[in-house]
């Protein structure tokens, strides 16, 4: 009775949801198949009557309009990949193996130390930004992949580890006692056994170190100053802040950020949703 | 095993944090040297500056928009997802996107959208009645400013909101509702009584995300804002201090205060919603 009674209602509010959280990307995407004179006509047009594709080849540094514009997005494209794709395996078997050892091993100051890596969560940006400049800075660093990586690695560490210590919490140790009692060594067990069965677990943790690490923009700003490490936040941002860049292309370079993302919670969502409420919640 | 994890999180988190703690009390300014011990000089000047002082008011309006919008609609969001219905998997996926989204597009999708010449949301409230010319959303009146940055951090941070709400609210156990239907007592009143109560674990969470993320705004700031005071935050104005005008003495005072209080608001606000539901 309730059901029939509100039914409507619940579908007017799936309505709004749907509208809130695709619109903006939508008339991103609708924006940047359009030429400039397209996107300033009045009223606005919902959809592109027929597809341009030339901002894209603009941005990419393709076409004859790409003089005009910095054209660098394909580099972009390529240093945010490298920086998150390493940030993330970095990650994710440094916490998976210190998360594995926290569960499982006994040894001197563990409760204490847990708790600092547990304490670094709640540290904001604020607390590491400078000093991470003028350490990388000392350290020759700042410009570099590598540079990047290591400071994402050590902001993403403590969640990861957070969630693949919930993971090795919930298996229980019987599986692996009675591994160990036919013989199987730690790794063996570690490999075989324990490894197969945090996997989704593992697949959670690595989506969402990808996912933050490609949204990152203030660390990768103040970190390099060159096309060679600038990835498409920091290009997006600079390319927005050249007022004679037309907002087509503009829109164009952001679907090409958005993209990727937008496959991973398309295909994957389910890891993100259990990744985040294993990250948080407990 | 934990040695390598320890070495990252002590030299790139923890080393810094106390880098940031220490350095607020040196003089510390590239035009300006040599460093020196200065005490509590550092915080003087920043207190003394009135753009800082802006920023702080504009960072609490930013916590009040970001907080109360993000956890509304995470809440109106997670109640309408409460019920398995056909599609609803797609419908939690279409959710989660802008919560993956890189803070700086958003940023940029949306300076479109509020674009004062060409933005959809002037043509449609405009061709709606709902205003009679044109306006510059960001850019002139401090809080309208705050209020439209903000909309895209709400835009940004909602699903995780919702998805913890979510958590929540599937823990709990539906003999609750349907005693309280044979009781005869109205959705409106089941919300209020089981739901909200017992979702406060929940909430309390998303309350602290919400407002870590607010006062830690930035991307969308600087897309939006520009490097006006109009709406800049705690977050710009340290980026400014300290990376524009090379002040690092001044950032690292402005980090320390910052720091200190983003850890004090988020353990004041578990501690005031928090509460330990057992079924």
């Amino acid at each position: 009775m309730r059901r029939s009674r509100y039914g409507w209602l619940r579908v007017v509010g799936i309505g709004v949801l749907l509208l809130w959280s695709l619109f903006p990307v939508y008339w991103a995407l609708n924006t940047s198949l359009m030429t400039n004179a397209q996107a300033q006509s009045s009223p606005p047009s919902f959809f592109p009557t027929h597809f341009v594709f030339s901002n894209y080849e603009a941005i990419f540094g393709f076409g004859p309009s790409s003089a005009s514009t910095a054209g660098g997005i394909g580099r972009a494209l390529l240093n945010s990949s490298v920086e998150s794709l390493g940030a993330t395996v970095l990650t994710l078997v440094l916490a998976t193996i210190g998360a594995y050892a926290f569960a499982r091993l006994r040894f001197r100051f563990q409760g204490f130390l847990f708790y600092v890596v547990i304490a670094t969560l709640t540290l904001p940006v604020y607390a590491t930004l400078i000093p991470i400049y003028t350490i990388l800075t000392k350290l020759g660093l700042v410009n570099t992949y590598v540079g990047i990586i290591l400071v994402y690695t050590s902001g993403f560490l403590p969640l990861a580890m957070w969630i693949m210590y919930n993971m090795f919490q919930a298996l229980p140790a019987s599986i692996e006692e009675a591994a160990s009692i036919d013989g199987a060594t730690t790794l063996q067990i570690f490999r075989r056994i324990v490894l197969p069965i945090v996997r989704p677990g593992m697949a959670a943790a690595a989506i969402i170190t990808f996912l933050f690490g490609w949204g990152q923009f203030i660390f990768p700003l103040v970190l390099g100053s060159t096309n060679s490490t600038e990835p498409l936040t920091v290009a997006l941002s600079a390319l927005s802040g050249r007022h004679v860049v037309p907002y087509t292309m503009i829109n164009a370079a952001a679907i090409v950020a958005i993209a990727v993302p937008a496959v991973i919670v398309f295909f994957l969502n389910r890891y993100i949703v259990d990744g985040i409420v294993a990250g948080s919640v407990k | 095993m934990v040695a390598p994890l320890l070495v990252f999180i002590g030299a790139l988190a923890l080393y810094p944090t106390v880098l940031t703690a220490y350095g607020a009390f040196v003089h510390n300014d590239a035009l300006d040297p040599p460093n020196h011990f200065t005490g509590f000089g550092n915080f003087q000047s920043v207190f003394s500056n009135s753009q800082v002082r802006q920023s702080f008011e504009n960072t609490g309006l930013y916590v009040v928009f970001g907080v109360l919008l993000s956890v509304g609609l995470g809440i109106f969001f997670g109640l309408l997802l409460q019920r398995r219905f056909r599609g609803r998997g797609i419908v939690l996926a279409l959710m989660v996107l802008p919560w993956a989204l890189p803070g700086v597009v958003e940023g940029v999708i949306w300076s479109w959208i509020y674009d004062p010449t060409f933005g959809v949301l002037n043509s449609t409230l405009k061709s709606a009645h709902v205003i009679s010319t044109y306006q510059l959303w960001v850019g002139t009146h401090q809080i309208e400013s705050i209020f439209f940055i903000s909309l895209v951090q709400v835009w940004q941070i909602t699903p995780l909101a919702a998805i913890l709400v979510l958590a929540s609210l599937q823990a709990i156990p539906s003999e609750l509702y349907e005693a309280a239907n044979v009781d005869g007592a109205t959705t409106w009143q089941q919300i209020k009584r089981i739901t909200l109560p017992l979702i406060r674990p929940g909430l309390a969470i998303a309350v602290v995300e919400g407002l870590v993320m607010s006062l830690n705004i930035f991307d969308q700031v600087y897309v939006l804002n520009a490097g006006a005071t109009t709406a800049s935050s705690l977050m710009s104005e340290t980026y400014q201090i300290a990376f524009g005008n090379l002040n690092f003495g001044q950032g690292y005072a402005l980090s320390l205060l910052a720091t200190v209080t983003t850890i004090a608001l988020s353990l004041l606000a578990v501690k005031l919603i928090y509460r330990r539901v057992e079924f």
